[in-house]
């Protein structure tokens, strides 16, 4: 499997590491205990595209999100996630 | 109070034997030489200061710091890109050493010193792009990885910062690899045994 990341172009697997679903929200300070729970352990068991944040920690060092279909282990899109490099990315 | 003496020394000196090795009976197709005693600051621009980064770089080397995967030179400096935002400051008899680097971009960036953190082995020869072929997964024909391409990839599962520096007089290829010192060891192996094959010339230089 290959991914094509934002700054360095196409690399293999091994240079990124997937830290999982990039879908929840951390709750604010004041959130109930109900949904800190859901945030640290509840997770939807995906068939299909899930939105996943990645890491390619074998290259540049960047945080990527990543659409990947988890039945064909296409990957449908990559940008770079929140912080670092997004203004690069956005131009 | 006791007295230290700090010498610095190359992270490569056990493992690097000057001369020849590997093949013998073919003139050697790969000349590995490590690069010693050079100035490498890693400068990262501070959260929403990229543009301000920018400006101050091209203050400071009078060339804009690459803002893709290159390396660009200048009589005296190298910058070699390692990521977004971020990059090397490659230099050697201390023009661009760290105190005085850290002031130019006080305002912009973090600075990080890896002179010692860090070893520079520059690999050429016929068979140089042979030797990385079975190393690594990038592809470093000239077509697309020509003079000034850099990459930030691994390596034998090891980072490095890999940049294609101009070609030697007899029109060879040159590859530059910045590695973790105390990776150094392990990839000069892996690298020798690559090359062995082919035969191979090793040596080191004070030259950046």
């Amino acid at each position: 499997m290959r991914i094509v990341c934002p700054f360095c172009g196409e690399r293999e697997l091994g240079e990124f590491t997937c830290l999982g679903d990039a879908k929840p929200v951390r709750p604010a300070a004041g959130a109930s205990e109900d949904e800190v729970f859901d945030y640290v352990y509840l997770r939807d068991n995906i068939a299909g595209e899930m939105s996943e944040h990645w890491y390619h920690g074998g290259g540049c060092r960047a945080w990527l999100k990543i659409t990947r279909n988890t039945l064909t282990h296409e990957i449908c899109s990559v940008e770079p996630a929140a912080g670092a490099g997004a203004r690069q990315a956005a131009r | 109070m006791a007295e230290f003496s700090w010498l610095p020394r190359s992270p490569l000196e056990h493992a690097l034997v000057v001369g020849a090795c590997g093949a013998r009976e073919v003139a050697p197709g790969i000349s590995l030489t490590e690069i010693r005693n050079f100035d490498l600051i890693q400068i990262m621009a501070r959260r929403g200061k990229g543009a301000e980064l920018a400006n101050a770089a091209k203050a400071r080397f009078g060339m804009a710091a690459p803002e893709v995967p290159k390396a660009v030179s200048a009589s005296d400096v190298t910058l070699i890109w390692s990521g977004p935002d971020q990059f090397l400051v490659l230099s050697k008899g201390g023009k661009h050493a760290m105190d005085i680097l850290s002031q130019a971009f006080s305002q912009s960036a973090s600075l990080s010193d890896q002179s010692h953190a860090r070893a520079l082995i520059s690999i050429s020869g016929t068979k140089a792009r042979a030797m990385l072929a079975k190393l690594s997964s990038l592809d470093l024909h000239p077509a697309s990885f020509p003079i000034g391409a850099a990459a930030a990839t691994s390596i034998d599962h090891t980072s490095v910062n890999l940049w294609r520096g101009n070609d030697r007089p007899d029109g060879q290829a040159v590859f530059n690899l910045l590695v973790f010192a105390t990776f150094a060891e392990s990839l000069w192996h892996t690298m020798l045994d690559a090359a062995a094959e082919y035969g191979v010339d090793i040596g080191h230089s004070a030259e950046v």
